[in-house]
């Protein structure tokens, strides 16, 4: 009896349950979907069913987050703890004696700079420091030009040159370049030291690759870092090293999908002094399949008859040369820097080049005077045969009449970098730090002698960065730098001081 | 400075399936430093109506192609939205315009969407559509098994990569080695 009950009991439970359903609206449709799609074969239906309840079952799910925890859930007991303890670090980390003692003794120029220069203390010293290799510092004609374009133009464009920055002037100044490089195109960015920097994370992104020189200059390795491409070093200025790396890039990039790759080195070299030779280094681009950045910021200018820069000196075609990044601040005594190449490839960097876009336009002045000296050093290239036999002059008192120092700089090169020599490291067991004691005391010693001169100062260590990330230590050295404002006798002079001074250092007992 | 041999985007295994590695400090600054765009828009107003438009507009696109019958034309419908979709949130990877130093390369834009969260709103959507269209069409090409395996087959590929477990999943045999790339 009782199960009697229990059936009747569910039999009026179920009525009652397709009477409600009936009662929902759009209850018609889903039966007669279940109906049609059943079509006896269950199976099927088996698998639309599991496919609409995992869909319900993902629908319903809570959403989490997949990215990786990177902090510790602290009470906040333990956050007025830590906040308590925390002493914030300096800004600037405090001096160390040797910078103390060289800020204390670094001389000041009072007044405008030039082969002579006035110092704060008083007295007028032959001034070697500055990169016032034609003297054009004291240029009248120059200086009047640029008072007139002052006078036309105003200070500065103050504005990117995408917008309204650019003028007349810059546009002719970049035609005077490349007409003077034989490049098809130029372009003018506002800063020496950024053009470089921009230039190679315009081209070259994440995933592309950089085959450089150990020894490139600052601008060129943080220029590197920015772009977030893959770096491949080689031994400063061994070509067959270099082979060697290009031939492990393309081995290894052989099967992978197509990426761009540079080769990136400098005309003469910041650091060293030493000049690039360039031939081989397109050659070598050309048969690996590289393009190549030539950073001409210390060449341009300088090397070359009419200082053209290294590819006028090593007969290359500028062309030949995929992009060339010069100063116009160093030698040519105005400002800004400048990319050369194709007509694309300068295109391209008028929209993605970061100190192009981002930074306001090149004044005016500067541009002019950029132009003038251009059209100086085409037409009276004594500017620079004068500059080259007082670097002899100085090359002849120094590297092979020093017993302690060596010139590792090309002979061209107006800025003469001296380096202790090799056995004298060795066989004192100097350390860096012991090398850029005993240069400081030289520019000391030379400059109580009325001579100024300076070290190497170019490359800040990246923090936390070791010699073994870098894997190439620069060798501390004096920067001795040339100038045509000083007659063949007063260089004769200088160049006597500095041998002396080394020699009273190096031999002084200590 | 990245010097290329770093040790996080090495493959763990020599085996067919693999986790993308994860990216190193500097790589996830990259990422951070501006929003989204490729994947953002899912969120954006109209993004979830443009899936039905399309859909429509597939389904009127291959029924005035004559001679199609309404099983083939649904049909084509449903791996002709299943390959579009696979297509440009499973197979493509980074960002097609440049913003953020390639930051995303490794990643397609399933994986970028929502910042990589699982079961947000846009992604139950994004999986719910295939679903749905799965049944609709099923049900009007009645259910011919033919049709019902292409079919099948079509809402596997685009819903298992959709599902947690495959987030920055990799099968070897279709992307090669993260260090080849």
């Amino acid at each position: 009896m009782d199960l009697q009950y229990a059936q009747n009991w569910l039999n009026d439970i179920l009525n009652e349950v397709s009477i409600q359903f009936q009662k929902v609206p759009g209850s018609a449709i889903f039966l007669r979907y279940v109906k049609s799609s059943y079509q006896n074969d269950p199976v099927r239906s088996a698998v639309e069913l599991f496919l609409v309840l995992f869909a319900i079952r993902y629908l319903l799910s809570p959403k989490y987050s997949t990215q990786k925890k990177s902090y510790v859930t602290l009470s906040d007991e333990e956050i007025d703890e830590l906040v308590d303890d925390w002493m914030p670090e300096p800004l600037v980390a405090p001096q160390t004696p040797f910078e103390e003692a060289e800020n204390e003794k670094r001389p000041v120029i009072v007044g405008p700079t030039g082969p002579k220069s006035k110092l704060s203390n008083g007295r007028t010293v032959t001034n070697l420091a500055s990169y016032n290799f034609y003297n054009l510092v004291a240029n009248e004609t120059l200086k009047e030009k640029a008072i007139q374009v002052l006078r036309t133009y105003g200070v500065g464009p103050c504005s990117p040159p995408g917008f309204y920055g650019t003028q007349d002037v810059h546009i002719k100044t970049e035609a005077d370049i490349a007409a003077h490089l034989g490049a098809s195109a130029c372009i003018v960015y506002a800063q020496a030291f950024s053009t470089i920097s921009s230039v190679i994370p315009a081209f070259s992104k994440r995933g592309d690759i950089i085959v450089a020189d150990r020894a490139v200059n600052y601008a060129i390795r943080r220029g590197i870092q920015i772009s977030r491409s893959t770096v491949r070093w080689y031994e400063h200025k061994d070509l067959e090293d270099m082979e060697r790396v290009l031939e492990k890039v393309v081995r290894e990039q052989r099967k992978k999908p197509l990426t761009r790759r540079f080769v990136v080195t400098e005309g003469l070299f910041e650091n060293v002094g030493d000049m690039l030779d360039l031939p081989k280094t397109i050659e070598l681009k050309l048969k690996y399949k590289f393009r190549l950045i030539l950073d001409e910021t210390w060449s341009f200018g300088v090397l070359g008859r009419t200082g053209r820069g290294i590819t006028e000196h090593q007969n290359v075609d500028a062309a030949e040369v995929d992009m060339i990044i010069g100063s116009l601040s160093g030698p040519l005594c105005a400002g800004g820097g400048f990319c050369a190449g194709s007509d694309e490839i300068v295109e391209h960097q008028r929209i993605s080049a970061a100190a192009y876009t981002f930074s306001a336009a090149l004044p005016a002045m500067l541009a002019t005077t950029a132009s003038e000296v251009l059209s100086m050093l085409q037409t009276n290239p004594e500017m620079i045969t004068s500059v080259r036999d007082n670097i002899k002059t100085m090359w002849a008192q120094l590297d092979p009449r020093s017993d302690w120092i060596r010139c590792t700089s090309s002979a061209e090169n107006p800025i003469m970098i001296l380096a202790l020599k090799m056995e004298v490291v060795l066989g004192r067991k100097l350390s860096i730090a012991d090398q850029e004691q005993l240069l400081q005391d030289i520019v000391d010693e030379t400059l109580a002698n009325g001579v100024m001169i300076t070290r190497v100062k170019s490359m800040p260590r990246a923090i936390n960065a070791t010699t073994k990330d870098i894997g190439w230590e620069l060798q501390p050295a004096l920067k001795v730098c040339i100038t045509s404002g000083l007659s063949r006798k007063e260089i004769e002079r200088a160049g006597i001081t500095i041998r002396h001074a080394v020699t009273k250092i190096m031999t002084r007992k200590r | 400075m990245n010097d290329g041999k770093k040790g996080s985007r090495r493959r763990r295994s020599s085996s067919l399936l693999y986790q993308e590695p994860p990216e190193s400090m500097e790589h996830m600054s990259d990422q951070s430093a501006l929003p989204n765009l490729n994947a953002n828009w899912v969120n954006a107003k109209g993004a979830w109506a443009i899936h039905v438009v399309c859909i429509i507009g597939l389904k009127i696109l291959f029924d005035i192609i004559p001679g199609v019958s309404q099983e083939t034309s649904w049909t084509l419908v449903n791996i002709t939205y299943m390959f579009a979709s696979y297509l440009m949130f499973h197979w493509v990877r980074g960002v097609p315009f440049e913003f953020n130093a390639g930051a995303y390369d490794n990643l397609n834009m399933w994986e970028q969407i929502d910042n990589g969260d699982q079961y947000t709103p846009a992604k139950k959507f994004l999986l719910s559509v295939p679903i749905v269209l799965f049944l609709l069409s099923t049900h009007y090409t009645h259910y011919d098994l033919t049709y019902f395996t292409i079919n099948f087959l079509a809402v596997l590929a685009v819903v298992i990569p959709k599902l947690p477990f495959s987030h920055r999943m990799r099968v070897g045999l279709f992307s090669g080695n993260p260090e080849d790339r």
